[in-house]
């Protein structure tokens, strides 16, 4: 299991990724989230609804009203314009990032 | 028949809502207002979508409920390192200071008065230093208490 501490820099990225694939609602962010990494990495529902609506207040994502699910429509959520062109320079950001840790971190043969 | 099905659905349905809605707010209280007013709408609006979607798996209404609730961590959680809420409710060392003189000055009144009843009614017996001893246990506690949070405090600017 990984400590959210290690992930919080990126979780932005996380979630913008997941909206990028396709419009998403809260919940099933969270599931994804928790289904790609084989439950090793479950993110508290409390900070990612914190980030979904900070990176709407930023206009990277956009929400709309839904399908008509069990009981109301849901919540989606669609990235913006804007929120693409963050999300790769994020990327970015982390390959090197990954770059550099690989450099400091690996053992060298 | 049909009707009377629906009018059962809304009334669970707005049981639900309640629950998750009084949950929601239960968890923001220290929230300052403006803030608190954003914020619950919109989490609780999620929550219900999660409770909704556990039911379309077979959960039943009120296992839905609890693991929503379980799950959804707290008001810390959610504002992660931010704690806009800090400076509302949170005591300071300054509080904790403050109830361990309290604290102590209380003790002292009591055993004060213990000896005196003690060495007026009863000068032959000594007998003030066991219920002495039980009420230091008050300065005592929150001594302890005084004394964690500097640790806590120092460990926070530290990081």
């Amino acid at each position: 299991m990984i400590h959210s501490d290690v992930i919080r820099g990126h979780l932005e990225t996380i979630i913008l990724k997941l909206i990028l694939e396709k419009d998403r609602y809260g919940y099933e962010i969270s599931r994804c989230i928790k289904e790609r990494t084989n439950e090793q990495f479950i993110m508290k529902e409390a900070s990612l609804y914190s980030i979904v609506q900070r990176l709407e207040k930023k206009g990277l994502i956009s929400s709309y009203k839904g399908e008509k699910s069990h009981g109301g429509k849901r919540r989606y959520y669609k990235i913006t314009p804007l929120g693409r062109a963050y999300y790769k320079e994020k990327l970015k950001e982390w390959q090197s990032l990954r770059e550099i840790l690989g450099m400091l971190l690996e053992e060298s043969e | 028949m049909a009707k009377s099905k629906r009018n059962l659905g809304d009334v669970t349905g707005g049981i639900r809502m309640k629950q998750i809605e009084n949950f929601v707010k239960h968890t923001f209280k220290d929230v300052p207002k403006e803030k608190r007013q954003e914020i619950i709408p919109i989490v609780t609006e999620s929550l219900i979508e999660k409770v909704e979607d556990l039911m379309e798996k077979g959960y039943t209404e009120q296992d839905a409920v609890d693991q929503t609730v379980l799950e959804f961590g707290t008001a810390e959680d959610y504002f992660g390192r931010e704690r806009p809420f800090a400076k509302f409710r949170r005591k300071t060392l300054k509080h904790y200071r403050n109830d361990f003189l309290f604290s102590l000055f209380g003790a002292l009144i009591i055993i004060a008065m213990l000896v005196f009843t003690n060495l007026y009614y009863t000068g032959d017996i000594i007998w003030f230093v066991l219920p002495a001893i039980a009420v230091l246990w008050w300065p005592l506690a929150v001594l302890y208490r005084f004394l964690n949070k500097r640790v806590s405090e120092r460990g926070e600017d530290n990081e």
